[in-house]
């Protein structure tokens, strides 16, 4: 019976699988205004393009279901379009749970209402934890995804020569920027999310997560080391990210303005640091050129006494 | 993107600890690309001790393979998103002073540290070799080139120490 449900509802959702393709070449910081306006245009909704039109299939009944989505872990491209995956399924109510994280906060309650919106029954909340926990985990993976994505059509842009590449810092901040920005809807939940987060059992998922978007961000910054400094830059960009985060939870401004100019400044510290690191390296080089000149003093005077051998 | 990268659709969910062609790939890759550092890190200690005399040209062609190899695995490490060793800094340390600390031996002495260091490498490049054969010999085509490549240079590089430190 409950099978019968879901089909009924799939057959009257409308399922956006992904971002659509811009439609016209935007400019590199003209993304970055798409992403502030839709959030002021749609502050419960901006941060997800999977949300089901539950409410509105009054509007659009001749919409058709889109084909299987992406699950979490990117295998539900396999599927057959008649069939839905309990995976698939546990992402379509947690992101129609969001639209209830404002008001529940990022509990069994949000799932529930989300479960409802649906047609499920609220019993359906019962797969998952009592904590929340996979509501967060969710959020967090969907809005990586996004950020990969922007900085993809992005760096496609640059490639085509239909926007400017940016200096380091400046990519830096605004990913970082369009990335925290999408907190905002649910920033007077965010740090219970972030307590979730912490977690002991959320903590490697919660790592991963993190340090894969700052990967990310190195990746389409342009970082192609292969040394230490791999581990130096992405150690300083969580950093940044984090510290960023906490400020934005403290802020009341307009916009959150005194975030950015957090950011700007730590992003420059880290450009000032960047100096610092390569000292650091020089001074590896300069132990190895210690090394090498002790080593060819020792091996003078015994070549010396060879000389003939050789 | 760079060239040879394969195009996988990679999901947020990646994790960060791996690179773009999957566990063994990620490790074969931070592996070799730690080996062929050290190697040259090898090679340069070697060559400050015995840069001038008459060892020294045959070590610097030597090393300057090392360094083309090194150079590969850069490019690889970049193309699959491999994380490198955190380990760098020690084996920058822990290779020069084992090629310096081999060649005060002498001309023998560095070649000896050659002879066993190849053997050591080439053993490795054959299992690896092994191992993308029998996981998928097709998918793995480039790769395969590649080191084996390498794999061959390296013997080359035993042959030579043997032959120059079995000379007087």
């Amino acid at each position: 019976l409950r099978r019968a449900g879901w089909w009924l509802w799939r057959g009257r959702a409308a399922v956006r699988c992904q971002l659509s393709p811009a439609q016209r070449p935007l400019q590199a910081s003209a993304v970055l205004r798409r992403i502030s306006d839709e959030q002021k245009k749609e502050p419960l909704t901006s941060s997800s393009q999977q949300q089901l039109d539950s409410h509105s299939t009054d509007h659009q009944p001749e919409q058709e279901p889109q084909g299987p989505r992406p699950s979490y872990t990117g295998q539900g491209g396999q599927e057959s379009e008649d069939y839905e995956s309990e995976e698939q399924l546990q992402h379509r109510i947690l992101t129609a749970a969001l639209e209830f994280v404002p008001e529940h906060g990022w509990t069994a309650e949000a799932i529930a209402e989300g479960a409802k919106t649906l047609g499920l029954s609220v019993a359906t909340a019962g797969m998952f934890h009592s904590d929340g926990s996979e509501l967060v985990l969710h959020f967090v993976s969907q809005c990586n995804t996004k950020l990969s994505e922007l900085l993809e059509q992005e760096q496609k842009l640059v490639q085509l020569g239909e926007a400017e590449k940016k200096h380091t810092d400046q990519f830096l901040r605004d990913a970082v920027q369009v990335r925290l920005r999408m907190l905002i809807p649910y920033i007077e939940k965010w740090p219970q999310a972030l307590s979730i987060l912490l977690l002991p059992h959320n903590i490697p998922s919660s790592l991963n997560l993190l340090t894969s978007m700052i990967d990310d961000i190195w990746h389409y910054a342009g970082d192609q080391s292969t040394d230490f400094n791999w581990y130096t830059r992405r150690a300083v960009l969580t950093g940044i990210y984090n510290t960023t985060e906490l400020v934005m939870m403290q802020d009341s401004s307009p916009d959150f303005e005194d975030t950015w100019r957090f950011l700007e400044n730590r992003v420059a510290d880290a450009m000032n640091m960047g100096n610092a690191a390569n000292q650091v390296q020089s001074t590896g080089e300069a132990v190895v050129q210690g090394l090498m000149g002790a080593a060819v003093t020792v091996s003078n005077h015994r070549i010396t006494d060879w000389s003939g051998l050789e | 993107g760079a060239g040879g990268a394969p195009s996988l659709r990679r999901c947020s969910t990646r994790a960060a600890a791996q690179g773009l062609g999957g566990p063994l790939i990620d490790r074969l890759i931070r592996v070799d690309h730690a080996g062929e550092y050290g190697a040259d890190r090898i090679y340069a200690g070697q060559m400050a001790v015995l840069g001038r005399t008459g060892a020294g040209p045959v070590i610097r062609q030597m090393w300057n393979q090392e360094k083309a190899h090194l150079k590969k695995f850069n490019e690889l490490m970049a193309a699959y998103r491999v994380r490198p060793t955190v380990l760098l800094p020690f084996w920058n340390v822990a290779g020069f002073v084992l090629g310096a600390g081999s060649a005060l031996l002498g001309r023998k002495g560095a070649m000896a540290c050659t002879v066993a260091v190849e053997e050591s490498i080439s053993d490795h490049y054959n299992s690896q070799i092994r191992a993308l054969m029998e996981e998928d010999p097709e998918k793995y085509k480039e790769l395969l080139q590649v080191i084996k490549q390498f794999r061959d240079e390296e013997r080359e590089h035993h042959d030579i120490g043997l032959e120059h430190g079995a000379q007087a």
